[in-house]
């Protein structure tokens, strides 16, 4: 079998007693938008930050394009092209937007000289990309929700990574902006260039609560529960598998309908 | 071309307050030698220019980093040592041993950085107040090497008049703090540092996460903290032209601690103002000897008690302030913005009331 873009196998995370990752493994392959979805404290978040380095596995192997990055520093994995997203939003509280933003640009390698200058072009595009630009010159602090997380994806792909992981990007943010926020992901999906940004075919990984503000940005959904993968496949086919309606405790609650 | 640097002249200095008064001090301390040639005040102005480099480079460390080194003095006193002994076994002229001193100050710093990279807070600061006792220890078994507890005398003088001396420190003090304010300020067009330390200082992990190696700007930290204190340490042995254990005293290590506090962490320019302002006033108080340490610790908390930022930060609020929406710096005379022409004033209140 040939390697596989992205591959996970057999992760496992304990905290204490508690095995919050229990011997996952998938695969992601190139083009893809991958949906990763579960009830509360199922462990889609500590397995994001297993794969962005914040938390080392006990066990297992993460794969990026061929290489084992398991054991790599979070900056390393930014720098081989995985970014991610923060559940609970970590802005640079007392630097503008833009500086936060120039933070992560400062990875792809930029001339020296008028470099600052440079930075903060492409921290714009990439703040006008999520939709806050008007906002570039304000502390983060004073950010509503809704902003951090857009500031969050912002940081984020100005990496230019190749695998996005986003925790909750809709987290706090209303229908219409949901809407919006999923447009553009299908937008860094396809790729293209966002003024200095630029994305080829950005892979994804996406977790959620609920699959209805998904259905139609991904192309494929993994289920999580109690730490173990207990179902994969296409958006409608989880919709109506029985184990995740079990796991969910009922239909509606999987599509996020009330 | 010269249109262009008065231009940038006026835009980021005159502009600015707080850098314009800076730059008015400097000045005034260019021409010092031209009202007095009392050898006492130079000599404490000598002195100030040195420790102001000293103070300075505990700040790079502790303000930007956030590792609280308590043993600075072990990096000054390796420096000190270094360049005495040259001067003294190989005849080497200052020019030559205060950069060889800063560099094996910067090379101890880089040894003292893998501690401090295993030990978070606290526990760093432990550990770092052994670092100049291990090195008392050390100093008083070569008693052949390091002339124990009397020193290395003999060490070459910094120059031949003592205006000349004032200047050569005043010059080596503009140009470190110059180079130590641009390496950790976060706007700097030169080098990206700054930004790196105020990002890893924010939130570290989201730093990380945004590709910042934090380890390797940590250590750069080090070594910079370290080379300057080295070169303050150099210049220091060579103005008193003996280099002793008393270099190695705790109180050595804590006097940029507390000069940096008083003037306000984390700007440098806090810590050149701490010495500038603490250091004649402590010669001051020669005329009290039995009250010099009690009034001097009086003045230092009532300060730090009144203005818990330190001095730069509290003065820079009173004459400065950010136009609320361009956030470009405005002297605190100007009601409108210098650069989009808000209303500085009625906005600035506004925007108070919305916080609460
Ligand atoms: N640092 C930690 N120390 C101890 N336990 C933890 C830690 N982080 C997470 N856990 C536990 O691991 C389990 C999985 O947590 P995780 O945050 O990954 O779930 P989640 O699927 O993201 O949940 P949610 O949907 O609420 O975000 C939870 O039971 C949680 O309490
Ligand atoms: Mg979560």
């Amino acid at each position: 079998m040939a390697d596989a873009f992205f591959e996970v196998q057999g992760l496992t995370k304990r905290f204490g007693g508690l095995v919050a990752v229990d011997n996952v493994s998938f695969r992601i392959d190139q083009g893809e938008v991958v949906a990763l979805i579960g009830p509360n404290g199922s462990g889609k978040t500590t397995l994001l930050r297993l794969i962005m380095g914040v938390l080392k596995p006990d066990s297992g192997r993460i794969i990026f394009k061929g290489k084992d990055i398991t054991r790599h520093r979070s900056c390393d994995i930014v720098k081989r092209g995985i970014a991610g997203t923060f559940q609970v939003v970590k802005p640079f509280r007392n630097l503008p937007c833009i500086m936060n933003v120039m933070v992560a640009c400062m990875v792809t390698k930029a001339k020296r000289g008028e470099w600052t200058k440079r930075l903060a072009v492409k921290a714009r595009d990439a703040l006008e990309f999520v939709g806050i630009a008007d906002l570039s010159l304000e502390r983060a602090a004073v950010l509503s929700h809704g902003d951090l997380k857009r500031l969050e994806i912002a940081r984020a792909i100005s990496t230019e990574p190749e695998l996005l992981l986003l925790d909750e990007p809709f987290g706090g943010l209303n229908p219409a902006e949901t809407d919006l926020l999923g447009k553009s992901m299908r937008r860094l999906h396809k790729g293209g260039r966002f003024g200095r940004l630029h994305s080829e075919e950005m892979v994804m990984l996406i977790v959620e609560h609920k699959l209805m503000d998904l259905m139609k940005i991904v192309d494929r959904v993994l289920v999580l529960n109690f730490g173990q993968i207990i179902a994969q496949g296409t958006p409608e086919e989880i919709a109506s598998d029985n184990k995740v309606i079990e796991a969910y405790l009922g239909k509606g609650v999987i599509l996020g309908a009330s | 071309m010269i249109r262009g640097l008065y231009k940038a002249f006026q835009g980021n200095i005159m502009a600015i307050p707080g850098r314009a008064m800076a730059f008015f001090c400097l000045l005034l301390l260019c021409f010092v030698p031209l009202v007095t040639q009392e050898p006492y005040i130079l000599l404490v102005l000598i002195f100030v220019n040195v420790f102001a480099i000293y103070a300075a480079s505990w700040d790079v460390l502790a303000g930007f980093t956030g590792q609280f080194n308590m043993g600075q003095g072990a990096l000054f006193a390796i420096a000190a040592y270094t360049a005495a002994i040259l001067s003294r076994d190989l005849g080497w002229v200052p020019w030559a041993t205060i950069p060889c001193g800063a560099l094996v100050a910067m090379l101890a710093g880089f040894i003292i950085a893998i501690p401090s990279m295993r030990l978070r807070g606290t526990y760093f600061t432990l550990v770092s107040l052994t670092f100049p006792l291990i090195l008392a220890g050390i100093v008083l078994v070569f008693v052949d090497f390091t002339g124990g507890e009397k020193g290395i005398s003999g060490v070459s003088a910094l120059c031949q008049s003592r205006v000349a001396a004032y200047y050569t420190t005043f010059i080596v003090m503009v140009a470190s703090v110059l180079a130590m304010w641009k390496f950790t300020d976060a706007r700097s067009s030169l080098i990206r540092t700054g930004l790196a330390f105020r990002a890893i200082q924010e939130d570290e992990i989201s730093a990380r996460c945004s590709g910042i190696d934090t380890t390797r700007y940590k250590l750069a930290a080090f070594g910079v903290s370290a080379f300057f204190a080295g070169i303050s340490g150099g210049l220091y042995v060579h103005v008193m032209r003996v280099a002793g254990p008393m270099m190695l005293d705790l109180l050595w290590s804590f006097s940029p601690i507390i000069w940096t506090i008083f003037g306000g962490m984390g700007t440098i320019g806090g810590a050149v103002t701490g010495v500038f302002v603490l250091y004649p006033v402590m010669e001051l108080l020669r005329v009290i000897p039995e009250l010099r340490m009690f009034v001097y610790a009086c003045l230092v908390v009532l300060i730090i008690l009144f203005m818990p930022e330190g001095i730069v930060p509290w003065a820079r609020d009173k004459i400065e302030k950010q136009c609320p929406r361009c956030k470009l710096i405005n002297a605190m005379s100007r009601q409108e913005c210098r650069a989009c022409g808000a209303h500085l004033h009625t906005e600035r209140k506004k925007l108070e009331t919305v916080k609460d």
